[in-house]
């Protein structure tokens, strides 16, 4: 049995063009806490099943060194998926999912830890990609992490209200992990002193096209034109300005299908003219 | 002791003054260990924002080709105020905006961390995330340092300490013989966001061409001086406040601050500007008068960590001297290991070496600069002085004639309360200190 982690790459610094929202390199780039729990829990896993640990990542020969420090940790083994794409490309998650699956099966992965975000905040649907390209069952989301027995997990997740839920899954199987589960252990001196020329293997998988990232623009509602605040004195225009006095809708719960939930969305934007009407919407 | 923790040197931090320290040493041939607290070179930095390249051309030939810069400064403007006047004298030089250029303003991250990449492409290992909490001695000699790391002692003949001011290391090797607030300043600053062509307009330049303006009389009634410096798409706006007199008074240095960039002469060029970060850091104000022992059995002290930051008034150069300092470290301890002999007399050339460079000429020539600079006369009655004298030549008072030069000086003095004998004393002092 092998316990994997997948950890994803990314710069936290990214150096962004204010006129063209290009996404550059900014140098310092790093794992999200998520990454380096699922790394911390992959280790834990691995000391109480006796098994060998594996950390694999789909990213570019500069995170080489950032790779080594898991070394220093006592991960056993470290491989690289080299996409060979451009800086500033990406593939979709269902690319990614499936180049590391292919990496997994060949290290015989039995058990594969993954963060529930990297540090871009991507869509977190990777390992779910992954357990279903490996066929694995997936617990996803995971606030603890507890083992049951050689290859079985207790997980606790988070839900609605404040509520937890507690799931069993057994090998194989592919989970994701809150940042919070565990603080990614310190390296010795010692250790990161030889990790510095610890062997990373590469695996290259040649033939992808990313798509760029998007050309982002930032947004902000329009505004709207409100007539000054009558009143004499500072009191009443502030008063009338904020609304406070003034009778209100109430908030309202509504349960409805997701079609009609999102046309009662739209209603209420139209109704605060946040959006156009619909007439005009066809007019135009 | 475990071999792969054997080196011949360790220097304790990834400033300039450690990377230029770890560069000479393993140029030299020599095993080094650079250790530093943050998770890069730089991380943890902040300054004002001009870097002196000069003493880079021994180091890195043609620096400023890779260097990450963010303007080249061809204006140096030091300005005198009062609430609400300013002197200005305007020194605007093109040649430093050409190679082998002058002054640059530059991110520290990026500095720092382009540095501490040229002392490991020359064989150096930096560890990074990594605080040494101790020094490890034999019999009173150093013989490495203990870390924050699990089974983190580090040994090697020689330790250079350039974890900056206040180092804990010197402390601990007995090389400050006390430590007087009053030699240190706070220093604290805004990074302002603004765009481009804002800045070129507002300071007049054009391209990768920048502006150092370096005040005086900004800081009410705590000694000290103020800053504004041009990056490319951001301004550095900042104070530097006497210690012991921030904390006797009551308002804190962000309110002073606040103040400054409120001022007539400041607020047009802040404007409308975004604060991206807000920081602050101590400096060895006091230079030379409160220098340490540089040399020790196994251990050497440079940079800010032996209070070699230049702050004189109308110069605050840190880095250079920093990065001259630690290169001297790290020859020196080269020398030394390649003689086998690290005790304090076998690295005694350090200082002699420093001594001279600019490092200590200028320090020591320069010794009184920063108490002339901090002192009543310079704070508030100078400002007060050049503003006014100026108010009266300026002013037109027609159907009056216009008083003399001579009258207006001396009307000037007397409301001041500063006489001609004093005036003549200070200035002589002024004279021996900068002349
Ligand atoms: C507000 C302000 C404005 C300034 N403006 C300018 C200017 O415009 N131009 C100029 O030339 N100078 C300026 N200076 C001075 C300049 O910043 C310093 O003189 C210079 O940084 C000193 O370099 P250094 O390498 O000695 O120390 P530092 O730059 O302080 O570097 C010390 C390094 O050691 C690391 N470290 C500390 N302790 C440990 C430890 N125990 N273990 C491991 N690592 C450790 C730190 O993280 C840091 O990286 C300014 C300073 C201030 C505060």
């Amino acid at each position: 049995m092998l316990v994997a982690a997948c950890v994803k790459y990314v710069d936290l610094r990214p150096q962004v063009d204010r006129l063209t929202g290009h996404v550059t390199d900014g140098g310092t780039s790093g794992w999200s806490a998520a990454d380096l729990a699922a790394v911390e829990t992959a280790l834990r896993l691995g000391e109480t099943w006796s098994a060998p640990v594996a950390v694999v990542s789909a990213a570019p020969e500069s995170a080489d060194a950032a790779l080594r420090e898991f070394r220093a940790v006592g991960v056993d083994r470290v491989v690289r998926v080299e996409l060979g794409l451009e800086a500033g490309v990406e593939l979709e998650s269902s690319d990614v999912a499936n180049v590391l699956s292919d990496t997994l099966r060949s290290l015989d992965a039995s058990v594969v830890c993954c963060g529930d975000y990297s540090a871009d905040r991507g869509s977190g649907s990777v390992p779910a990609y992954l357990a279903h390209g490996l066929g694995a069952a997936q617990a996803l989301g995971a606030v603890e992490v507890h083992t049951e027995g050689p290859g079985s997990l207790r997980l606790v997740r988070r839900l609605d209200g404040g509520r937890r839920e507690q799931l069993v899954v057994d090998a194989p199987c592919v989970i994701s992990v809150e940042g919070s589960v565990a603080e990614l252990r310190r390296a010795s001196l010692g250790a990161t002193l030889a990790a510095r020329d610890a062997p990373i293997d590469v695996v290259p998988v040649p033939g992808l096209h990313g798509h760029a990232s998007p050309v982002t623009r930032p947004w902000s509602p329009p505004a709207r034109v409100q007539p000054a605040p009558a009143g004499d004195a500072a009191l009443q225009r502030v008063v009338e300005l904020t609304g406070a006095l003034v009778e209100r809708t109430p908030p309202r719960t509504v349960e409805l299908s997701a079609d009609d939930a999102a046309e009662l969305i739209l209603d209420q934007l139209r109704a605060w003219g946040y959006l156009e009407s619909s007439a005009q919407e066809s007019s135009e | 002791m475990s071999s792969v923790t054997d080196f011949d040197a360790i220097v304790v931090g990834a400033g300039p003054a450690g990377a230029a320290a770890a560069l000479e040493l393993a140029r030299a041939g020599r095993s080094v260990c650079l250790l530093e607290r943050g998770p890069f070179p730089g991380s943890k930095n902040m300054y004002g924002g001009v870097v002196y390249g000069r003493i880079l051309d021994t180091l890195i030939p043609a620096w400023w080709e890779e260097a990450p810069v963010q303007r080249w400064v061809t204006r140096r403007s030091t300005m005198i105020m009062t609430g609400d006047q300013a002197v200005t004298v305007d020194f605007r030089n093109e040649a430093w905006g050409a190679a082998p250029y002058n002054g640059a303003t530059a991110y520290r991250p990026d500095f720092d961390a382009w540095l501490a990449a040229k002392a490991t492409d020359a064989g150096a290992v930096l560890v990074c995330s990594t605080t040494a909490t101790g020094l490890l001695r034999e019999g009173g000699r150093v013989v490495g340092v203990r870390t924050d790391r699990p089974d983190g002692d580090l040994r090697a003949s020689v330790v250079i300490a350039c974890d900056g001011v206040n180092s804990f290391l010197a402390k601990e090797a007995g090389m400050y013989p006390h430590t007087d607030p009053s030699n240190f300043t706070v220093g604290v600053k805004e990074t302002i966001g603004l765009p481009r062509e804002v800045i070129d307009e507002r300071f007049g330049v054009r391209g990768d061409h920048g502006v150092d303006i370096e005040i005086i009389g900004c800081t009410g009634d705590v000694p000290g001086g103020g800053f504004v410096y041009t990056n490319g798409e951001s301004l550095a706006v900042g104070l530097v406040l006497s210690l012991p007199q921030l904390a006797a008074g009551d308002t804190r240095p962000e309110e002073l601050l606040r103040r400054m960039k409120t001022h007539p002469a400041i607020a047009p060029l802040v404007e409308g500007g975004e604060v991206l970060e807000y920081s602050a850091h101590v400096i060895p104000e006091a230079g030379y008068e409160m220098m340490p022992e540089l040399v020790g059995d196994g251990i050497l002290v440079a940079g800010d960590a032996a209070a070699m930051c230049l702050a004189a008034g109308i110069w605050l150069e840190g880095v250079n001297f920093a990065i001259g300092s630690g290169a001297e470290a790290g020859r020196a301890a080269a020398r030394a290991i390649g003689r086998g002999d690290t005790s304090s007399a076998g690295l005694a050339d350090y200082r002699r070496r420093l001594e001279s460079t600019f490092v200590l000429a200028d320090h020591h020539r320069l010794r009184a600069a920063p108490h002339l600079v901090m002192s009543p006369l310079a704070q508030q009655q100078l400002p007060k002085l050049a503003c006014g004298v100026l108010e009266d030549l300026f002013t037109v008072t027609n159907p009056e004639p216009k008083p003399g030069l001579r009258r207006i000086v001396r009307r000037r003095m007397k409301r001041e309360g500063v006489s001609t004998r004093e005036a003549l004393k200070q200035g002589l002092r002024a004279l021996r200190t900068f002349g």
